[in-house]
C-alpha cells in the first residue's frame, strides 16, 4: 500500500526510474564492468555533457510555446570551439576566464533567443532553427575541423592519471543540480511553472510572463555553458561537428526524462534519470558486439526509443488526468 | 442554418483570411527575389549565363521537390523533420536494390512506396500528440535511416556509400546536362513544374486541397464540415514521404552514388524555404505557391554567395540570420495581452 502510494507521488519520473533500474539490471548481468571506481569515473565523465545538456533544455521547454531549444548542441559545440581557439589558442588558459566565458556566452545566447521570443514574438522553435543554422556555420568558420588542445589543468579532469570518482566534472554536475535545486526553491519556479502550463492564466494572475522567460532561457544557457566546460573536458580539444548529434541526444533525453514538450513540467531528476538511461542504453549496445553495424543499430534504438517514449508520455499523462 | 451556408462561411472567411496573408508575403517574397537577381547581376560576371540559370533552376527542383511535402505538414501546422533522413535513405536504398539485381523502374516504384509508408507511419504515430510531432518526425527519421543502413551494409563493407552503376536514363533526368527532348535544360526542371502546377490546382480545386486549409485554419470548423483530421493529417505525412523518397531517387540521378548524408542540408532548407515563402507555421494559411518563391530566394541566394567565394558554413550562418527577420515581418504572433 505504502509502496503503491510512493509510486504514484513520484509522477513523471516514475517511467525514467523503472527504466532505470531494468538497465542498471540488465547491465549487472551483460557488462558488470561499470561497477567499478574505473567504470564509475568513466561513466561520469561520459554522461556529464549529456546530462547538463539535458538539464539546459529544461528550463527552456517548462516556459512553453513548444520551445524545444534545438540550438542546443551547436551552441555546445560553439562555446567548445571558442574555448579552444579564441582562448586556448591565444595562451589564454585560466580557468575563472575559461569558466566565466562559457557560462556567460551561454547565457547571453540564449538571453537574446528569450528577447526575440518575447519582443519579436517569433514561434521560439524558428528561433531556435534559425540559431541551428547560424551556430553551425560559425562553429565551421571559427575551426574547420575538429583540433586544437585543452589547456593543461583541463585534461587532467578527464582522470588523466588515476580514475577518480570526486572529480571536477562531477563537481561541475552537483553544482548544476545544486542550482537548480536553489531555483525550484524560489517563487520564480513556480511562476515559471504557471508560465508554461497556462500563458494567458500566468499573465492575468499578474506574473511577469516576459521576465520569467528571460530568466528561464538564461538559466539554460547557464547550464550549457556547464555542458560545454564538461564536453571540453572530455575531448580535450574542440569539435565543430558535434552539435546535430548533441541536439538529438539531449532532446531524446529530455523526453525520456518524462518532461513534457508541451511545457509547464519539467525536474532536474527526470533530466538527469533520462540522460543517464541514454548513457546507459549506449553503454549496453556498446557491450554487444555488432561489429560496424552498430553506429546504425544505436541511431535506430535511439530513434525508437525516443519515438516509444514520447507516446508512453502521452498514455500515462491521459491516465494521470483522468485520475485527477 | 443549414450545413451549406455554415459551408460557404467557412470557405469564403477562409479565401479571405488566406488572400490577404498571401499577398503581403508574396510582394514580399517576390521583392527580394528581384533585389537579390539584380545584385547577382551586379556584382557577379556570368551570373545571367545560360549555365548559372540552368544549375539554379536544377538546385531549386530539388529543394521545391523536398519542401512540397514540408509545406502541407506546415499548412496542418506541424513540422517534418524526418524529410532529411527519408531522402538519405532513399539515396542508398535505391542503388542497394539496384545492385541486387532489381529492374530500375521496380526497385524504383519500392523505394517510393517504403517512403510513403515511412510518412504514413510518421504521421499515424504523430496524430496524437500533435505538439510534439515534429519530434516524434525526427524519431521516424533516425529510425528509418538505421534501419536502411543495417539493410545497405549487410554484406557490404560500406555502410554509408553504396556504389553501382546508375541507369542512364535516371541520370539524364537529373544531372547538369540532361537534356529534356532536346532542350538542353535536365528534366527533372520540367518534373518540378508539372508536380507544382497539379498541387496547386489540387489545392484550391478538390476537397482534399480544402480539407488540408479547414484543418488547419481551424480543428473545430474542419470537424464541422466533416473532414477527418486524422485522415488529413496522415494523408500529408505520407505525401511528404512518398516527396521526400522522390527527392532522395533524383538526388542519386544528380550525384551518381549513393550517400546516407545526402538529405542532411534539408533539414533546416525545406523549412526555410516555407518560412521565407511565407507559410505560417501555425497552419492554414500560405501554400505552395508561396513556397515556390521561397525555394527561388533561397536557391537565387545560395548562388549568390557562392559566387561571392563565401564557404559552405558562411552559407548556413547567412540563411540561418535570414530566417528571423522574414517571419517577422509577417508571421509575428499577437502580444499575450490580445491573446485574452
Amino acid at each position: 500500500m505504502l509502496i503503491t502510494k510512493t509510486f504514484r507521488s513520484l509522477g513523471s519520473i516514475k517511467i525514467p526510474l523503472i527504466l532505470f533500474m531494468i538497465l542498471l539490471f540488465v547491465i549487472s548481468i551483460q557488462a558488470p564492468k561499470l561497477f567499478s571506481v574505473s567504470g564509475f569515473s568513466n561513466a561520469i565523465l561520459v554522461s556529464a555533457p549529456l546530462i547538463l545538456a539535458t538539464l539546459a533544455l529544461t528550463p527552456i521547454v517548462m516556459a512553453g510555446r513548444g520551445a524545444v531549444d534545438l540550438s542546443i548542441g551547436p551552441l555546445i559545440s560553439f562555446l567548445n570551439v571558442t574555448l579552444i581557439a579564441w582562448l586556448s589558442g591565444n595562451n589564454i588558459t585560466n580557468p575563472i576566464v575559461f569558466c566565466l566565458w562559457a557560462v556567460i556566452a551561454g547565457a547571453g545566447y540564449q538571453i537574446i533567443q528569450a528577447l526575440i521570443v518575447t519582443y519579436i514574438r517569433i514561434a521560439p522553435i524558428i528561433v531556435a532553427l534559425s540559431g541551428y543554422l547560424i551556430l553551425t556555420g560559425v562553429n565551421l568558420m571559427v575551426m574547420s575541423r575538429p583540433g586544437g588542445l585543452s589547456p593543461e589543468w583541463m585534461s587532467s579532469w578527464s582522470g588523466g592519471g588515476e580514475p577518480q570518482i570526486f572529480s571536477p566534472i562531477l563537481i561541475l554536475v552537483l553544482t548544476a543540480l545544486g542550482l537548480w535545486g536553489l531555483f525550484t526553491r524560489t517563487g520564480l519556479y513556480k511562476q515559471l511553472r504557471l508560465v508554461g502550463s497556462d500563458e494567458r492564466m500566468a499573465y492575468t494572475s499578474g506574473v511577469r510572463v516576459d521576465f520569467v522567460r528571460i530568466v528561464a532561457y538564461a538559466l539554460g544557457g547557464v547550464f550549457a555553458g556547464f555542458a560545454a566546460l564538461s564536453y571540453t573536458a572530455l575531448v580535450s580539444s574542440g569539435d565543430p561537428t558535434q552539435g546535430a548529434t548533441y541536439t538529438l541526444q539531449a532532446v531524446t533525453a529530455l523526453v525520456l526524462g518524462g518532461a513534457s514538450l508541451s511545457g509547464g513540467r519539467g525536474t532536474a531528476t527526470g533530466a538527469l534519470l533520462g540522460a543517464l538511461n541514454m548513457f546507459l542504453i549506449t553503454y549496453l549496445l556498446g557491450a554487444f558486439s555488432f561489429g560496424s553495424l552498430s553506429g546504425y543499430i544505436t541511431s535506430l534504438a535511439y530513434g525508437g526509443i525516443l519515438a516509444a517514449s514520447l507516446l508512453v508520455n502521452v498514455v500515462s499523462n491521459r491516465s494521470s488526468v483522468s485520475r485527477g | 442554418m443549414s450545413t451549406s451556408y455554415f459551408y460557404d462561411r467557412c470557405l469564403s472567411r477562409m479565401s479571405i483570411d488566406k488572400s490577404i496573408s498571401i499577398d503581403k508575403s508574396i510582394v514580399l517574397g517576390s521583392a527580394l527575389l528581384i533585389f537579390l537577381t539584380i545584385m547577382g547581376g551586379f556584382l557577379l560576371e556570368g551570373f545571367f549565363s545560360f549555365q548559372n540559370l540552368r544549375s539554379v533552376l536544377l538546385l531549386a527542383a530539388f529543394l521545391g521537390i523536398a519542401s512540397l511535402g514540408q509545406t502541407l505538414v506546415a499548412l496542418l501546422g506541424g513540422l517534418d523533420l524526418s524529410i532529411p533522413f527519408i531522402i538519405g535513405s532513399a539515396n542508398i536504398l535505391l542503388p542497394s536494390l539496384l545492385s541486387s539485381g532489381l529492374p530500375p523502374v521496380l526497385a524504383i516504384v519500392i523505394v517510393l512506396m517504403l517512403g510513403a509508408l515511412v510518412g504514413l507511419m510518421n504521421g499515424a504515430l504523430s496524430f496524437r500528440l500533435q505538439g510534439q510531432s515534429l519530434i516524434m518526425s525526427l524519431a521516424v527519421g533516425f529510425m528509418a535511416v538505421g534501419a536502411t543502413q543495417i539493410y545497405t551494409s549487410i554484406g557490404s563493407e560500406f555502410g554509408g556509400n553504396v556504389f553501382t552503376p546508375i541507369p542512364e536514363w535516371l541520370r539524364n533526368l537529373a544531372a547538369f546536362n540532361g537534356v529534356t527532348f532536346g532542350i538542353q535544360i535536365p528534366p527533372v526542371v520540367f518534373i518540378w513544374a508539372a508536380i507544382s502546377i497539379l498541387l496547386i490546382w489540387l489545392m484550391r480545386n478538390t476537397w482534399f486541397g480544402i480539407s488540408i486549409y479547414a484543418v488547419g485554419g481551424s480543428r473545430v470548423a474542419a470537424h464541422r464540415l466533416r473532414i477527418s483530421e486524422s485522415r488529413t493529417w496522415i494523408q500529408v505525412h505520407g505525401i511528404s514521404g512518398f516527396m521526400s523518397a522522390t527527392a532522395g531517387i533524383l538526388l542519386l540521378g544528380f550525384s551518381g552514388g549513393g550517400f546516407v548524408g545526402v538529405g542532411d542540408p534539408y533539414l533546416f532548407t525545406t523549412v526555410a524555404a516555407v518560412v521565407i515563402g511565407g507559410t505560417s507555421l501555425l497552419g492554414g494559411s500560405g501554400g505552395y505557391g508561396a513556397t515556390i518563391l521561397g525555394v527561388l530566394v533561397l536557391t537565387v541566394l545560395t548562388s549568390l554567395l557562392v559566387g561571392l567565394g563565401l564557404s559552405f558554413a558562411a552559407q548556413q550562418a547567412v540563411i540561418g540570420s535570414f530566417i528571423i527577420p522574414m517571419v517577422a515581418v509577417y508571421a509575428r504572433s499577437k502580444h499575450i495581452r490580445n491573446q485574452i
